[in-house]
């Protein structure tokens, strides 16, 4: 048996199932749109689940293909004059597949790994849980698949799965409306594009969706082993029972859809002070972004009731839950920038200061923004300037108010500045609040 | 050198390797190809001719299990072969070459032979040195390693024989194996058949008359379905006379029997 498996992983379509889901697999992470994964390892998982949309009917495919052989070298007289049962002999092959798509799929996840290992830190379970549905997923895809092939032993089977298998992941949702939870359950894409930081996926779902493929599964494999129709028709019993178990286990509420995963909110903290503290999500960050934060909580000590911590804001919407607003703490927004390290790490002094003389998210209240730049740039001592900055009216408008502020006397200015902080304590920031009625 | 388990030394409990009555073959849906043949082979070399369409190939295919037999009684190495049968232990002890023989293009030959081993359930511990000796006895040494689809005609057929003698079978079917082979390939054939045919019953379909004198210890002549004719090769040669078609005596004894049994069919 191992050496029929050595022979098979040799010469069926294994190796090439292989390559091909691990260099489109990669190609889609790295370069489809652009890299959705650099935040950490939740967000790599579930970006490989996105792209299953090519991967699982590209499996469909390479099994329809690889069950072919049979029709194609016209073994079937001399195979049926053999002793070993069908599903014994296609065991090897099965399992040479297996292993191969398999391989495939950790292969894209290794490729997207090798990208992100210098900085994600945070590895929760349910990770696992995300990769091994998609696992699942294409492990019933290439089952399915060679159960298609040899059941319908044509050249155009395997292209006419894969357009099948891509149309059905499409057409998914539209057809479930306006149950998505059965259509969450049915799609291993579902809610994976664009994950965002504190993303996570509800460990009930992952199990329904598990539930259900390794149905689909146990179906390709009967289909696949069967000598007759009653096999052939038994073989709905496990697809339905997957089904079954899996609406049984899946959630029903919407908030599962974009589940937020608390823990990687929580903030882990510089050692020494002042303190500098980013989401867990984001730890690997620290060391990028503490050096700059502390250099403008030192700008900031002149402003009188200056915040002493950086904190990482970890506001999630709807619902709508915000870190507390505490008056010694600067609420700094981190992104994670496409190299996996952080966007615009040049701005982060910059920020800091801005986000101290701003409204924090939570007061509902967003204007005030060139305000806080003019003031910040002053304390700074320096033209308004940002490069990651996408607003580029608000930057100008700054510079506008900066110039305003530098020609008052330089305690008239300090006295702006430190009022200004103290309204963003208090949610009371607003366009204008900076120079008041003496606007140039 | 090899193992010889008890149950393949233990005298056989049958008397036919191969035995037939009233046997009944369909070719297709309804044809029956093979209609009322009666046959009985033990160890040794049989030639199996006929004409085109006499039914040697469907004979072949029942014998070797791939058709169920539609009437009459087929028994294998003392088991009966019916639709309904396990056929499993008589499988292990068969080796069949199809006159259309499949193979993977991807294997290389003793990939294939190895492959074709497992799936006849031999014990694994010797399926590599059995597999080696198969591919050794039809002389593709040189040529284990290579694919299966970079193979020569001949090749192809001697790879085809390799596979179904791998396993020692107790009855062994040969459809056309010399299609292919070049004369001095075809005299190794025949040694290979006279080494095989001294402990396992090995039944040679073809058309070449000439390999049938040279190689079998006997000769099958089917027409229309049943067995003609079965006796030995001079018993063939001596139905021949100097007026009947052939090159040589044996083709004459054949062209005799056969119009013979045509006209007593008209009559």
């Amino acid at each position: 048996m191992n050496r029929v498996l050595g022979i098979e992983l040799r010469r069926s379509a294994a190796v090439g199932t292989m390559l091909t889901l691990a260099v489109i697999g990669t190609l889609l992470i790295y370069f489809l749109e652009q890299i959705y994964f650099a935040d950490g390892w939740m967000q790599l998982a579930m970006t490989m689940r996105l792209y299953l949309a090519l991967l699982f009917p590209l499996a469909l495919a390479a099994g329809a293909w690889q069950a072919r052989r049979e029709q194609r070298a016209m073994v079937a007289e001399l195979f049926s004059t053999l002793p070993r049962p069908r599903a014994q002999r296609v065991l090897p092959v099965v399992l040479a597949m297996t292993l191969a798509v398999v391989a495939g799929y950790l292969t894209v996840g290794l490729a997207g790994a090798a990208w992100i290992a210098g900085t994600a830190r945070y590895l929760p379970a349910a990770v696992f849980a995300v990769v091994g549905v998609g696992l699942l997923a294409l492990v019933a895809a290439v089952w399915l698949g060679l159960a298609a092939g040899r059941l319908l032993p044509s050249p155009v089977t395997a292209p006419l799965l894969a357009v099948v298998g891509f149309a059905s992941l499409l057409l998914i949702p539209g057809a479930t409306r306006p149950h998505d939870w059965l259509g969450m359950m049915l799609s291993p894409i579902w809610a994976m594009n664009m994950p965002g930081p504190y993303e996570t996926m509800n460990g009930l779902v992952s199990a329904a969706q598990g539930l259900w493929l390794a149905g689909l599964a146990v179906t390709g494999m009967l289909l696949l082993i069967s000598g007759g129709w009653r096999l052939r028709v038994a073989a709905v019993l496990p697809v339905a029972l997957g089904l079954a178990l899996g609406a049984a286990v899946m959630p029903r509420s919407v908030d599962v859809l974009s589940a937020v995963d608390t823990r990687a909110k929580e903030l882990v903290c510089s050692e020494d002070e002042p303190r500098v503290c980013l989401s867990r999500v984001h730890a690997g960050l620290l060391d990028e972004v503490t050096g700059p934060a502390r250099e403008a909580l030192t700008v900031l000590a002149a402003v009188p009731g200056a915040p002493t911590r950086v904190h990482e804001d970890t506001s999630t919407y709807s619902p709508d839950v915000f870190p507390p607003r505490q008056a010694d703490v600067v609420l700094l927004d981190v992104e994670v920038g496409q190299d996996a390290h952080l966007e615009n790490g040049a701005d982060v002094v910059a920020n800091v200061l801005i986000k101290a003389l701003s409204n924090p998210w939570s007061c509902g209240e967003y204007s005030g923004r060139s305000d806080a730049m003019a003031a910040a740039f002053w304390l700074l001592g320096r033209e308004p300037a940002l490069n990651g900055e996408l607003n580029q009216e608000a930057v100008d408008e700054a510079k506008v108010l900066w110039q305003g502020l530098a020609k008052l006397p330089a305690d008239e200015a300090a006295g702006r500045v430190a009022a200004l902080r103290k309204a963003a304590t208090n949610c009371a920031v607003t366009d204008g609040a900076l120079l008041g009625g003496a606007r140039p | 050198m090899r193992i010889v388990s008890a149950a393949e030394t233990a005298p056989p409990t049958y008397h036919w390797a191969v035995h037939a009555e009233g046997l009944q073959v369909r070719a297709g849906r309804r044809y029956l190809a093979v209609d009322g043949l009666d046959l009985a082979l033990g160890p040794g070399v049989h030639g199996l001719l006929g004409p085109n369409g006499a039914g040697k190939t469907t004979l072949m295919r029942a014998l070797a299990t791939a058709l169920a037999p539609a009437g009459g009684t087929l028994t294998l190495l003392g088991e009966q072969i019916g639709a309904r049968s396990d056929l499993r232990g008589i499988r292990r002890d068969l080796g069949y070459l199809p006159q259309q023989f499949g193979f993977y293009p991807r294997f290389t030959v003793r990939e294939f032979v190895e492959y074709m081993a497992w799936l006849k359930e031999m014990p694994g511990q010797g399926v590599p040195s059995a597999v080696q000796r198969a591919i050794d006895r039809v002389g593709l040494t040189a040529k284990a390693d290579a694919r299966m689809k970079t193979l020569s005609g001949g090749m192809l057929r001697r790879a085809g024989i390799a596979q179904a003698i791998v396993n020692d079978p107790a009855v062994l079917l040969l459809d056309e194996p010399t299609v292919g082979l070049d004369p001095e390939q075809r005299l190794d054939f025949r040694e290979l058949l006279r080494d095989l045919g001294t402990d396992s019953c090995v039944l040679v379909s073809t058309h070449l008359v000439e390999d049938v004198v040279a190689a079998c210890t006997d000769v099958v002549m089917m027409n229309e379905g049943r067995v003609l004719f079965q006796g030995t090769t001079a018993d063939l040669i001596a139905h021949g006379g100097p007026g009947d078609a052939g090159d040589s005596p044996a083709e004459r004894g054949y062209s005799a029997l056969l119009r013979r049994h045509r006209a007593e069919a008209a009559r």
